[in-house]
C-alpha cells in the first residue's frame, strides 16, 4: 500500500513539472474554424511561417469545425465569459467583431497600425469596419467576395446565352433555360444547413436596391416595407419556379455541385465555390465561368484577427498580428485559402485564376459593401431570424408576412442600436440624423 | 453500526455531490429565466416570467410544441410495437437469434450524426435510395420531396429516429420476455393457444414493467430531441421540423436572447417530469417493496 501511494505521489509530482516547464515556454494559443481541405492548408502555411520567425513560440492550435464559425462562436463566448480568453481568435470585420467589443472582450491595437502603417494599404471601408469608437480592433487577413453568379458555361455556350448582369436579365436567362432545356434548373441552392436562401436574399437586394439603400436597410434605416425590399421579394417569388426545388436536403457545396452534373445551369454563391470547382477539376473559362452579381459592387466579407482582453501571452498575439498583416503572410494564405490579400498592394497578377484577378482589381475601383449573412453588418440575432424568414418565404412566398417577420426582427433585436460606433456605420448613422 | 455510517458517507457523497451540481444546475436555468440576460454579457435584473410571456406570443414557440407532441405520439408507439414485436418473433424462432438481434441492435450504436446523414441522403428526392428504388420498382408515382417537403418532413425525420431506436426497445422487450416463466406459455401451448393469443393474453400484460420503461425512456428522447433533426433539416423546411430544444439552442447561442433560452430549457425539463414521474412511482414501490409492479 505504501509503495503504491509512494508510485502514485511520484508520478503526481513528476506530471506537475512537466506541466509547468510547459506552462514556461511561451505559446501563442489561436482559435479558428479553417478546418475544411484547402483552408486548414492555408492557415498550416502561416503557422510554419509564425515557426520559423519566432521558434521558441510553441503555437497551440484549437481548430474548431463547423462553417462559417457558428460552432466556434459558441465556444468562444463560453471561454470569453468564463474569463479564459486565448491569445487571439479568428472574427469576421464588421459587425461580428462588434459583439465582442460589445462584451468588453477585446483590447485596441492601434500601436500595430501605426507601427506598419496600415491605414494605406487596407481598403478605406474595410478599414471603417474593424475601427471601433475611433480604435482598431483587428488585423484583416483576407477578403471574400459574395457576390458571384456562377454559371455552367456548356450549357451557355449551347444555348447561346449571355451571363446575366440585372436582375431582369437573370429571370429572362432562367426562362430561356426552363424552355429550351426543362430537365435543367436554371438556379442551383442548397439550404440544409440555413444560409445560402439569405445569402442569395442579400446579393438579390443588393442587385435591386443598389448599395446604399442595402447598408441602409441592414441597419435598420430603410423600413422593411420600402418598396426597394418588396420589389426584392417579388423578385424571388418570380425566381422560385425556376430554383432547383429539393434544396432543402442539399449543403451549398453539393448545390455547386449540380452544376457540374448538369442539373442546373447557374448558382449564386460567394468565392468560395471557385474552390470546390477547382477542387472537382471543373476549369474556369472551359467548364464553367462567374461574372460579378451585379457588377460595379463588391459585397464583401473578411477574416481578421485581434487581441483579447486578458490574454496570457499579449507578445506573442502582437507577433501574430504583425506576421499576418504583412503582405508576404497574406499573400501565402490567400493563395492556398481561395480568398484575396486584404492588402491592397499585393499584386492581383498573383493569383492564378481570373475571378480571383478580377476581384482584386475590382476591391480597388468597386463601392464596397458588407456581407450581413457572414458577419459583416447587422447582429447575429437579426440575422438568425432573417435566415427563418427567407427559408420560409421559399416554401410559402408571403410578402406581407415576411415584412412584418423582419420588422420586428428589427425592431425586438435592436439593430440600429448595435451598429452605433462602427466607424462606417456611424457615417450613415449621423447623415440618417442630420 | 460505527462501519455503516462509515460506508454510508463514502458511497453517498459523490451521488450527493452529482445531485446537488445537476439541481443546482437547474435552479440556475430557472433563475436565468427570470433576468434580463439578452446579450452576450449576462445581466442578473429580475424581470419576472416575461420571457415566458414572450415565447408564448411566438408562433415559433407553439409550432415546436406541436412538433415536440408529434414526436411523442408518432415516435413512441411505433417503436414500442415494433419492438415487442421483433423482441417476440426472435424468442419464437431461437435459431439465428444472436445474428438478428445483433443487426437490429446495430443502428442503436449508431451515432445520430451517422443516421441523420445516411438517412438524409436516402431521403433526397433527386438521387436518394429511396426515390431510386421506388422508380426501378415501377412505383414512380410514390415518389416523394420527402425531408424538402414540409407537409411530410416532420414525419420521414421521425421515421429516421424509429429505424434507429426499434433495436433498443426490442432488447429491453426480449430480457423481460426470456424472464416469463416458460411454463406458463408451455401450458398454454398446450392448451391450443395460437402465438397470436399468446401474445396478447401472456407476453404483453407479464412484461408491462418493460413497456413503462421503454415508454419512458423513449418519451424523454423525444422531448429533447436535437441531433438527428439538426443534422437532417436543420429544423427546416421553415419550421416544419423544429422543436423546443432546437429553438433553445437558437435562442441562446445564435439570438444571444440567454434568458429565453433558459426559460425554454425549464420547460422541457418540467414536460419530462410530468412524463417521467409514472416511472418513478412504480420504481419506487418495486424497490421498496410496496408491492404493485
Amino acid at each position: 500500500m505504501r509503495k503504491l501511494l509512494l508510485a502514485l505521489t511520484l508520478i503526481l509530482v513528476l506530471s506537475l513539472l512537466f506541466t509547468s516547464s510547459l506552462l514556461a515556454q511561451e505559446q501563442l494559443i489561436i482559435y479558428h474554424w479553417w478546418t475544411a481541405g484547402g483552408e486548414r492548408e492555408a492557415i498550416n502555411a502561416l503557422f510554419e511561417l509564425y515557426r520559423s520567425k519566432y521558434p521558441g513560440i510553441k503555437i497551440v492550435d484549437n481548430p474548431v469545425p463547423g462553417g462559417a464559425g457558428v460552432t466556434m462562436k459558441a465556444v468562444m463566448k463560453a471561454l470569453l465569459l468564463a474569463g479564459r480568453p486565448p491569445d487571439t481568435f479568428q472574427v469576421h470585420a464588421g459587425a461580428e467583431l462588434k459583439l465582442y467589443y460589445d462584451g468588453g472582450f477585446l483590447l485596441p491595437i492601434d500601436d500595430v497600425y501605426k507601427a506598419l502603417n496600415l491605414e494605406k494599404v487596407f481598403p478605406e471601408t474595410l478599414l471603417k469596419l474593424v475601427k471601433i469608437k475611433g480604435h482598431y480592433y483587428s488585423i484583416p487577413l483576407n477578403i471574400h467576395r459574395a457576390n458571384w453568379l456562377w454559371y455552367n458555361k456548356h450549357i451557355f455556350d449551347e444555348l447561346g446565352l449571355k451571363p446575366p448582369k440585372t436582375v431582369n436579365e437573370l429571370l429572362e436567362v432562367c426562362k430561356i433555360i426552363k424552355e429550351k432545356k426543362p430537365k435543367v434548373w436554371p438556379l442551383a441552392l442548397g439550404t440544409r444547413p440555413k444560409w445560402p436562401e439569405a445569402h442569395l436574399f442579400e446579393v438579390l437586394l443588393l442587385a435591386v436596391a443598389g448599395p446604399e439603400k442595402y447598408i441602409k436597410f441592414f441597419l435598420g434605416l430603410l423600413p422593411p416595407s420600402d418598396p426597394a425590399v418588396v420589389k426584392t421579394f417579388e423578385y424571388l417569388k418570380k425566381l422560385l419556379p425556376y430554383i432547383y426545388p429539393y434544396h432543402g436536403d442539399l449543403t451549398w457545396d453539393e448545390a455547386c455541385g449540380l452544376l457540374i452534373e448538369g442539373k442546373a445551369a447557374m448558382n449564386i454563391m460567394g468565392d468560395w465555390a471557385l474552390g470546390y470547382y477547382l477542387v472537382r477539376g471543373w476549369k474556369p473559362g472551359v467548364d464553367f465561368g462567374a461574372v460579378a452579381f451585379p457588377e460595379g459592387v463588391f459585397d464583401l466579407l473578411s477574416d481578421s484577427f485581434g487581441l483579447p482582453k486578458g490574454a496570457p501571452n499579449p507578445d506573442a498575439t502582437i507577433k501574430w498580428l504583425k506576421l499576418i498583416a504583412s503582405p508576404e503572410a497574406q499573400e501565402k494564405f490567400n493563395l492556398i485559402k481561395g480568398s484575396i490579400a486584404a492588402r491592397l498592394d499585393v499584386p492581383p497578377a498573383i493569383y492564378p485564376d481570373p475571378i480571383r484577378r478580377k476581384s482584386a482589381e475590382d476591391l480597388k475601383t468597386n463601392i464596397i459593401v458588407p456581407s450581413c449573412i457572414h458577419g459583416a453588418i447587422a447582429p447575429d440575432p437579426f440575422v438568425s431570424q432573417f435566415i427563418d424568414t427567407i427559408n420560409r418565404f421559399l416554401y410559402s412566398p408571403d410578402i406581407k408576412r415576411a415584412i412584418h417577420e423582419l420588422d420586428l426582427a428589427f425592431k425586438t433585436f435592436k439593430v440600429t442600436e448595435f451598429h452605433k460606433g462602427i466607424a462606417l456605420y456611424d457615417e450613415y448613422l449621423k447623415a440618417v440624423k442630420a | 453500526m460505527k462501519a455503516n455510517l462509515k460506508y454510508a458517507i463514502i458511497f453517498l457523497t459523490p451521488i450527493l455531490f452529482v445531485t446537488f451540481i445537476l439541481y443546482a444546475m437547474v435552479l440556475w436555468s430557472v433563475y436565468v429565466s427570470l433576468t434580463y440576460w439578452y446579450g452576450i454579457l449576462p445581466s442578473w435584473k429580475f424581470i419576472g416570467l416575461s420571457n415566458y410571456y414572450y415565447l408564448i406570443q411566438t408562433e415559433r414557440f407553439w409550432i415546436d410544441l406541436r412538433n415536440n407532441s408529434l414526436w411523442l405520439a408518432l415516435f413512441i408507439l411505433p417503436t414500442t410495437f415494433l419492438g415487442l414485436f421483433l423482441a417476440y418473433a426472435l424468442d419464437r424462432i431461437g435459431k439465428g437469434e444472436g445474428i438478428f438481434r445483433a443487426i437490429f441492435l446495430y443502428p442503436t450504436a449508431l451515432s445520430f450524426v451517422v443516421t441523420g446523414n445516411v438517412w438524409a441522403w436516402m431521403y433526397d428526392p433527386d438521387v436518394g435510395v429511396l426515390n431510386t428504388i421506388l422508380k426501378s420498382l415501377g412505383l414512380g408515382f410514390l415518389q416523394s420531396r420527402w425531408i424538402t417537403d414540409p407537409s411530410i418532413a416532420l414525419y420521414c425525420v421521425i421515421g429516421a429516429a424509429v429505424w434507429q431506436y426499434t433495436g433498443f426497445a426490442m432488447i429491453i422487450y426480449l430480457s423481460a420476455i426470456k424472464g416469463i416463466p416458460p411454463a406458463m406459455i408451455e401450458s398454454a401451448v398446450v392448451d391450443g393457444a395460437t402465438s397470436l393469443q399468446i401474445l396478447r393474453h401472456i407476453i404483453i400484460p407479464q412484461v408491462r414493467h418493460a413497456t413503462l420503461v421503454v415508454t419512458s425512456l423513449l418519451a424523454i428522447f423525444a422531448l429533447r430531441v436535437f441531433d438527428l433533426i439538426w443534422v437532417m433539416t436543420g429544423g427546416g423546411p421553415a419550421y416544419s421540423t423544429d422543436v423546443l430544444a432546437i429553438y433553445m439552442y437558437i435562442a441562446t447561442f445564435r439570438q444571444h436572447l440567454v434568458a429565453v433560452g433558459a426559460a425554454l430549457s425549464v420547460i422541457i425539463f418540467l414536460l419530462s417530469i410530468v412524463i417521467v414521474i409514472p416511472y418513478v412511482k412504480w420504481a419506487m414501490k418495486r424497490w421498496l417493496g410496496l408491492g404493485g409492479g
